[in-house]
């Protein structure tokens, strides 16, 4: 049965007069968490005290430069190229006899200049081996984590960067280039699993390719990393300004926020950053940095430690994140700045490295249905039992 | 002996025609032109009635890019995966055929070959297959997106230009397709005006 739309139509009213209701409460807010960050501007230094001695439960950015500083991007070099990779993939299906899953990695070169040229290229790897399906911790039998769902999400990020890491390596020497990632460089989702996961996906995969691009920086090449993340949620900046609006000296959140009465930090409740810098960037503008404090970071990620800055694509902020040693150089701090944005005015509002990447990379439905097919009917051609769930082919053959 | 030239690859093919995807973009035949492709001892001659320059997905049309660009060449080059995500291809009616070494100007007995290659004919093929007019006859009971008026001068046109006297050429051709449209003096009158010298 198609969605019945009759019914959903009162509730979308009802939602949007909400929305209208709260817009003028929304913009008091907005306006105040103005006036706070130019405010705290110039008390960087109590600020990142008091940040430092509190406990929070929510995520806070560390400041980095004056929390209002914006920046005009500097000029694009005239010679650059841009490597740029984005996946998919076909989770286990527990419906189908065989075991497996597969990571389509999109990835994609462009190069600007005297002699542009371009490389869009997929890469499909199936993994079916049992070393492959599950992580197991070393030496220790029975806890193994089976990589599918969230956990195949963040192999899939592993690839992404392992992929980029082969692409930056085979960049010209001589331009300056910048390695562009799609979503964050964070990888949150792994807080929820055993330490033996983070140490097998992150410390030795994802972290050990962003050293392997840190360590192509030489005298002749320079190439910068970022990660783009597209209209992001985050409050992390917001946050901080309750930080610094919370007339206490030292906070902890747990203790003192469920007795509070005042509530002084709800004057900021609701914004996200993106609202905050939509208002403080002029087109073309990155804020100031900011520094990632969320405990996976803080915890492995050392001389890729977390920063990022916001930036204003027309009307739209995006967030992007950079590792410690793109941040601390200003020279690959412009590069990142200026070639992102570059990209943003080349693809109507979004990277365009990324979004032939993401081309290079989907996996539709119809992908995934040829690719179950292939997989049957080779069992098949092999006289391998090709067993099935009976969910599995209800949903595929419907009846009355 | 002449050079021969490919043009590019078959990517789809029926009885009475095939469609074939150019190496390069904008690489496409003249329309008119008289290409060939072989499937095993059978050489397939087709007359190119359309090129036609898209997206390789067909859900992402190409929208304008050159606003603020100063040339048209300077939108390629600030946008260089333009030529990755574009393809030009050719339809190619099927008008005759080589087997045993005989010309047949009648549809072969199957069609061409999936990734066939498709070369465009030397002056001197041209001039062989174009001897005896009897080509004309498909191009003149062919409905193609292009009119048949269109495309048999384009193909005359395109034929006159190995002769040393293409004059004679085309005033044989119109001489044929006076018997041909017989019944059909407003073609006749149409195809003969778009091949005058």
């Amino acid at each position: 049965m198609p969605l019945d739309l009759d019914k959903v139509f009162p509730q979308v009213g009802g939602m949007i007069a909400r929305m209208k209701a709260e817009s003028t409460e929304r913009r008091k807010r907005l306006q105040q968490a103005l006036d706070i960050l130019h405010a705290q501007a110039s008390n960087l230094s109590n600020l990142t005290r008091k940040i430092a001695s509190s406990k929070t439960t929510w995520l806070i950015a560390g400041p980095v430069d004056e929390l209002d500083q914006h920046y005009e991007p500097p000029s694009v070099p005239s010679e650059f190229a841009i490597a740029a990779t984005d996946g998919s993939h076909i989770d286990v299906d527990r419906h189908k006899s065989t075991r497996c899953y597969l990571i389509n990695i999109g990835a994609v070169v462009l190069q600007y200049g005297s002699s542009p040229s371009a490389t869009l290229d997929s890469f499909p790897n199936l993994y079916s081996g049992d070393e492959e399906l599950v992580i197991t911790p070393a030496g220790v039998k029975g806890r193994e984590q089976p990589v599918e769902g969230t956990l195949l999400g963040i192999k899939r990020s592993v690839d992404e960067c392992c992929h980029l890491a082969k692409l930056a390596a085979e960049l010209p020497a001589g331009i300056p280039s910048l390695a562009l990632i799609d979503g964050s460089l964070i990888l949150w989702g792994l807080e929820a699993y055993p330490e033996f996961v983070t140490e097998a996906l992150l410390v030795k995969g994802f972290l050990s390719y962003l050293s392997n691009i840190e360590k192509l920086n030489n005298n002749s090449r320079k190439i910068a990393l970022a990660s783009y993340i597209s209209f992001p949620r985050s409050t992390e900046v917001v946050n901080t300004l309750r930080v610094a609006i919370c007339p206490r000296d030292i906070l902890d959140t747990d203790q003192h926020c469920k007795d509070c009465e005042t509530r002084e930090c709800d004057a900021v409740a609701g914004i996200r950053d993106r609202e905050l810098f939509l208002n403080l960037l002029r087109p073309g503008e990155r804020s100031a940095r900011f520094i990632s404090r969320s405990k996976i970071v803080e915890k492995h990620y050392r001389e890729h430690e977390v920063y990022f800055f916001y930036l204003r694509v027309d009307d739209e902020i995006a967030r992007v994140e950079i590792p410690r040693w793109v941040a601390m150089d200003n020279n690959r701090l412009g590069l990142v700045h200026s070639l992102v944005l570059d990209q943003c005015q080349r693809g109507q509002g979004y990277p365009v490295a990324l979004s032939e990447a993401h081309e290079q990379a989907v996996v539709t439905g119809a992908d995934r249905e040829n690719f179950w097919q292939l997989v049957e009917s080779s069992l098949v051609d092999e006289h391998l039992p090709s067993l099935s769930s009976a969910k599995s082919r209800s949903k595929r053959t419907r009846w009355v | 002996m002449d050079k021969v030239q490919r043009v590019g690859e078959i990517i789809e093919a029926s009885t009475t025609d095939f469609v074939a995807q150019c190496y390069e973009l904008y690489q496409s035949p003249p329309l008119g032109s008289l290409v060939k492709t072989r499937d095993s001892e059978v050489e397939l001659y087709g007359v190119v009635y359309q090129a036609i320059t898209t997206s390789f997905e067909p859900g992402r049309r190409s929208i304008a890019r050159g606003k603020d660009e100063a040339s048209e060449e300077a939108i390629y080059q600030a946008n260089p995966q333009l030529l990755k995500l574009l393809k030009s291809e050719f339809s190619t009616l099927v008008v005759g055929h080589r087997q045993d070494d005989k010309l047949h100007h009648y549809l072969p007995p199957k069609p061409a070959r999936i990734h066939g290659f498709v070369y465009l004919c030397s002056p001197e093929e041209v001039r062989s297959f174009s001897q005896p007019l009897d080509f004309l006859n498909i191009l003149v009971n062919t409905h193609l997106p292009v009119s048949s008026d269109e495309l048999i001068s384009a193909c005359l046109r395109q034929m006159s230009q190995v002769y040393e006297d293409s004059h004679s050429f085309l005033v044989a051709a119109g001489k044929e397709l006076a018997i041909l449209l017989s019944s059909d003096f407003s073609q006749l009158k149409a195809i003969l005006g778009r091949i005058q010298t």
